[in-house]
């Protein structure tokens, strides 16, 4: 796994750090931001100065109004980043609880078939979501599941394989010694995996649960085919639903933007060493 | 450590072994089947998997009740002789639809039933016909409508829309399906290049960086982070012809000739979803390896400093070498991603360039046909698959290891 | 003994008058697009104050009409109940019909007393399918020409409005005429990547008669400077956005802008003249069906009858053209729309012509669209276009 931490405090290099490398960092923060900070500008502008061929590039508005705000929030945004929430932490909770059970016996165990699973865990991480919309579609219409939260279970597809991953690979460094003490006292193996194993891999079960998170919050396929109707449509669809064909009107698109962004800030903000531990998890060998 | 499982371990395996089995197994498998028919949920005569013979009842029986209902209209039109005529016709179509005035989907049909059914509809529309002859002067309502109705009632037989082969075959002549493939390689082939490029760039920097490299690291999040529709979404706005002020710039530096050709002309998109991607993903690309960087140990750097080496051939000698499994495993991952691209360019040019995630969308959701469109999506599981193996058995990326 | 009746009668009928004011009314669910003139909301309005049976709840549809069509067929094909009536653009009539997706209306017209022949022949005919009527008018459209009179000479005018002009003339006359009257543009019509592309070429080749001629007008018309740098992104928000604030001298649209005009253009009404389009004026608008799988087909059809009605024709005129022809003359409606006033608009209404007809619509419409846009793009040759389009054409 990686040590971040560790390896910066064997050696800082800052000393060597010339004004050329802080250039590049620079225009590199500037091009990742500016996009954000241009909608952020353009929210704020009513429709005539973002229409307007003489004030469209105008960095501050010339009368700044929060109605592109009032229309979207009455337009009903904040019901898609309800239903966000609920179908992220519903797909977060059971995958969470499946790829721990999973990563467990995959971590400890060796048995027959094993790097089958592990291929086949892999393979699915890899192949094309498309292939499941069209038989999910068939198997959700005869179960009636179409628009509904089972939504939740489909987005095992692209979350569960991660998950496994990055469990597997925490679980692999709790030292076998403390289970073996456990399993004297008596552990059976379900007590071994939530009383021993899960409080000790706690941070790399935070990370899965917050990568799984991210990743259901950022679905959009199987949302807009499973889930047609508005009243279950997530922020990536809802937020496309507002485009228009006779005016796109992008007053209230970026509006819009600016508010589903603030749920993705905040965790961004609170959990980046645990995003960052996810990212390289998978690809980074100890 | 080696221990064997019991059903107890297996236990613990089952969810995991159903989730995937669900999601990712069957819908394969069904794939593989759909591949198999001409299945068109828009065609009321192709919209399921038909290996035998079926009769469409709801509609027959709707178009039977048509028939009786322009009839109706025409007694009032002709003499008492028609009228029995009429009366006969109205008789037997009743008769031969009253069964299926309650089904509500196609049911089985055998060889013999579904010639029963033709000769049937061949008989009404001969009366029809011999109707219409007895009274040349008046104009029958059911003369408007018979042929059409009748035919439909003869589309009403439906047979098997097992094709087999059909559909590979098809692709194959699919000048549409090789564009897309074409432009799903020349976009994953640049993209994953520049955040390839660019993102190594940055983590050398970063890697040398001590203070302030939280703030990178955070501000590298935010793009990876947000939904990808939501960024493609800000970036239509930014390659707007008229408000975008990334097209006003791109124009001004003489990189465009005019502002709207971002969204519209061929080298214009491509162009723009590159960018797009690169711009969400070469900071995912850059973490990556940095975290591949940081586990170097930098006595080797010292020593290679020592020997007199510069930095290029540290970087060659060394860093490359050393970051070669972690690297591999990363340009993996982003190749397929981008390979299998779709919410991006969907939500950015509704479309164009038209890539295969993009191709089989629109032939599965947009013309309903599921079966051709499983074609596609199989023969992209095959590119996929070639990839991984590219990397695996050329390149030597390390996936799985004990 | 004939009190007692009489009494029970009373007493039936007050029970039974109390029993229809408790009862909520049945919830018919419209499926529509959104509306940027008030028209629709308000006949649904008038419609539920109308009676008590019913009440029509509209379900705002996206705007983009590809994506509503993807948002219908995924709901419909998964036999949803969700929604009763449904708004379809014209050439979606075919396919859903094919499909299964709406149910025939003759038997309910019947019953009713209305007659097909009485509606917009455009209209009816567009979702007549299998020897069945499908749908009703819910507006009928058509393509056409909106030109400033302040602007343009009288003679130019008088050319215009009578249709004898040909797209070079009007190329040369938007070249003339930008720059005048605080305009900045010449012509502002609909060329971006979509199924507007396909209209305005039907426009330019005259109903694919003359595809090559047509194509290359289209082209020089983008490529001259009384177009916008940006034509090719112009959908119909783009246009009207230009037109109504007095940017450009001509527009090809539908009738609605003419309702923007009133109500929120820097033009006004009387700088505005109506003409028909050189090759035609394509014919489009948007239907009224009823889902199969409806459990309020009769209310479904209530409100698709009062829409189609003299009342209902009324409030829609505010900003649509009468799908009911008995309408095209009502004093009410003539003054709602002037555009029926006016003879360039006439004479549009004289040369309509039809989009392909197709129950694979989308497939065609997209081979066309990939056609027309390689060549004006620069991407391909005319040739090449041509020969695409007719074999898309042939299909």
């Amino acid at each position: 796994m990686t040590t971040l931490v560790k390896t910066n405090r064997l050696k800082p290099q800052g000393s060597r750090f010339n004004p050329l490398s802080w250039l590049v960092i620079a225009l590199f923060l500037l091009i990742m931001v500016f996009p954000f900070l241009w909608i952020l500008i353009t929210s704020f502008k009513p429709g005539s100065e973002i229409y307007g061929r003489d004030t469209a590039f105008r960095i501050l508005a010339i009368n700044p109004t929060l109605s592109n705000y009032e229309t979207v929030l009455q337009k009903g945004i904040l019901s898609s980043v309800k239903n966000s929430m609920i179908v992220s932490s519903i797909t977060t909770a059971y995958v969470v609880l499946v790829a721990s059970m999973s990563a467990y016996i995959l971590a400890r165990f060796t048995f027959k078939g094993k790097r089958l699973l592990m291929g086949l865990i892999l393979g699915i991480s890899m192949f094309p979501q498309m292939i499941i919309v069209g038989p999910v579609f068939n198997l959700y219409y005869n179960l009636k599941a179409l628009n509904s939260y089972w939504v939740t279970l489909a987005y095992s597809t692209i979350t569960l394989p991660s998950a496994v991953w990055i469990m597997v690979a925490h679980f692999k460094r709790i030292p076998l010694s403390i289970e073996e003490a456990a399993r004297i006292d008596g552990c059976n193996l379900w007590q071994m995996l939530w009383k021993v194993i899960f409080p000790i891999a706690a941070p790399g079960v935070f990370t899965t649960a917050i990568m799984t998170f991210i990743a259901a919050w950022n679905e959009y396929l199987l949302t807009l085919t499973l889930n047609s109707d508005k009243a279950y449509h997530t922020v990536p669809v809802a937020i496309n639903a507002l485009r228009t064909q006779f005016t796109i009107l992008w007053g209230e698109i970026t509006a819009a933007t600016v508010i589903v962004i603030i749920p993705t800030l905040i965790i961004v903000l609170l959990f980046q060493k645990q995003i960052v531990s996810g990212i390289t998890s998978g690809a980074v060998k100890e | 450590m080696p221990k064997r499982i019991t059903w107890r371990q297996f236990l613990f395996v089952l969810p995991l072994l159903l989730l995937v089995s669900v999601f990712s197994l069957y819908p394969i498998f069904t794939s593989g089947v759909y591949s198999f028919f001409d299945y068109q949920t828009n065609d009321q005569t192709r919209n399921a998997l038909y290996t035998e013979g079926h009769l469409n009842a709801p509609l027959f029986h709707e178009d039977g009740t048509y028939l009786n209902f322009y009839l109706k209209k025409d007694l009032s039109l002709v003499d008492e002789t028609g009228q029995q005529t009429i009366a006969a016709l109205q008789q037997d179509i009743l008769e031969a639809i009253s069964p299926y005035a309650e089904a509500k989907q196609p049911l089985a049909l055998s060889g013999e039933g579904a010639k029963q059914v033709t000769a049937f509809v061949a008989n009404i529309r001969q009366r029809v016909k011999d109707l219409e002859n007895a009274y040349p002067d008046v104009e029958l309502n059911i003369s408007k409508s018979a042929d059409s109705l009748l035919d439909e009632m003869d589309s009403t037989v439906v047979g098997s829309n097992f094709i087999g082969l059909e559909g590979y075959k098809r692709l194959g002549q699919d000048g549409r399906f090789f564009s897309a493939l074409r432009n799903t390689l020349v976009f994953t082939i640049i993209s994953v290049f520049f955040e390839l490029l660019i993102g190594m760039g940055l983590a050398l920097v970063m890697n040398r960086a001590v203070r302030g490299i939280g703030l990178v690291r955070t501000v590298s999040l935010i793009p990876w982070a947000i939904p990808t529709a939501v960024s493609a979404l800000i970036w239509t706005y930014l390659y707007d012809g008229t408000s975008g002020i990334v097209a006003r710039l791109f124009t001004q530096l003489g990189l465009i000739a005019s502002p709207e050709l971002l969204l519209t002309s061929a080298s214009g998109t491509m162009a723009a979803a590159i960018i797009a991607d690169v711009w969400k993903t070469t900071p995912y690309m850059a973490l990556l390896l940095l975290a591949g960087l940081q586990v170097i140990d930098h006595g080797l750097y010292e020593s290679a400093s020592v020997d007199g080496a510069g930095p290029v051939r540290t970087f060659i000698r060394i860093t490359l070498p050393l970051l070669k499994p972690s690297l591999l495993v990363a340009l993996l991952f982003r190749t397929l991603d981008a390979f299998r691209v779709y919410d991006l360019i969907a939500v950015l040019t509704k479309g164009t360039p038209e890539t295969l995630s993009i191709y089989a969308y629109k032939v599965m959701v947009g013309q309903g046909n599921y079966g051709y469109g499983a074609v596609i999506v199989l023969a992209m599981f095959v590119c996929v698959g070639l990839i991984a193996l590219l990397y695996v058995k050329v390149l030597g990326a390390e996936l799985i290891n004990e | 003994m004939k009190k007692l009746i009489a009494l029970l009668l009373v007493a039936v009928l007050a029970l039974g008058s109390m029993a229809a004011l408790a009862a909520e009314p049945t919830v018919i669910k419209f499926a529509a697009q959104g509306d940027s003139t008030p028209a629709t909301q308000a006949v649904i309005d008038a419609y539920n104050a109308s009676q008590s049976a019913y009440k029509v709840e509209w379900v705002d549809m996206t705007n983009d009409s590809g994506a509503m069509r993807e948002q219908l067929i995924t709901t419909l094909k998964a036999g949803s109940s969700d929604y009763d009536v449904l708004s379809l653009d014209v050439v979606w009539a075919g396919e859903f019909a094919a499909a299964g997706y709406i149910q025939p209306l003759d038997m309910l017209m019947d019953e009713a007393g209305l007659k097909a022949e009485d509606y917009n022949a455009g209209s009816m005919a567009s979702g007549a399918y299998s020897g069945k009527q499908y749908v009703m008018p819910f507006f009928p459209d058509l393509g056409m020409l909106f030109f400033r009179s302040d602007v343009v000479s009288a003679e130019d005018a008088a050319k215009l409005v009578s249709g004898d002009y040909t797209w070079a003339d009007l190329q040369a006359m938007a070249e003339k005429y930008m720059g005048q009257g605080d305009t900045k543009d010449g012509f502002a019509f609909q060329s971006a990547l979509y199924e507007g592309l396909v209209c305005n070429a039907n426009e330019f080749t005259a109903n694919w008669k003359d595809l090559k001629g047509g194509l290359e007008a289209m082209k020089a018309m983008i490529d001259s400077k009384a177009t916008a740098d940006n034509i090719m992104t112009y959908t119909e928000g783009e246009t009207h956005n230009s037109f109504i604030k007095g940017e450009s001298v001509f527009a090809r649209n539908w009738p609605y802008m003419w309702g923007m005009i009133k109500s929120e253009g820097t033009i006004k009404p009387n700088q505005v003249g109506i003409a028909p389009l050189p090759g035609g004026s394509t014919v489009g608008g948007w239907l009224l069906a009823i889902n199969k799988n409806s459990k309020n087909t009769e209310g479904a059809f209530d409100f698709i009858k009062y829409l189609n009605s003299e009342p209902g024709q009324i409030v829609m005129s505010q900003a649509y053209l009468p799908g009911y022809n008995a309408m095209l003359t009502n004093e009410e409606v003539v003054k709602n729309n002037e555009l029926l006033s006016m003879e360039g608009f006439q004479n549009a209404l004289k040369t309509t012509i039809a989009r392909p007809v197709s129950a694979e619509y989308s497939k065609v419409s997209d081979a066309l669209q990939q056609a027309i846009h390689a060549y004006l793009s620069g991407t391909g040759t005319v040739d090449d276009a041509v020969k695409a389009i007719e074999t898309a054409l042939a299909q």
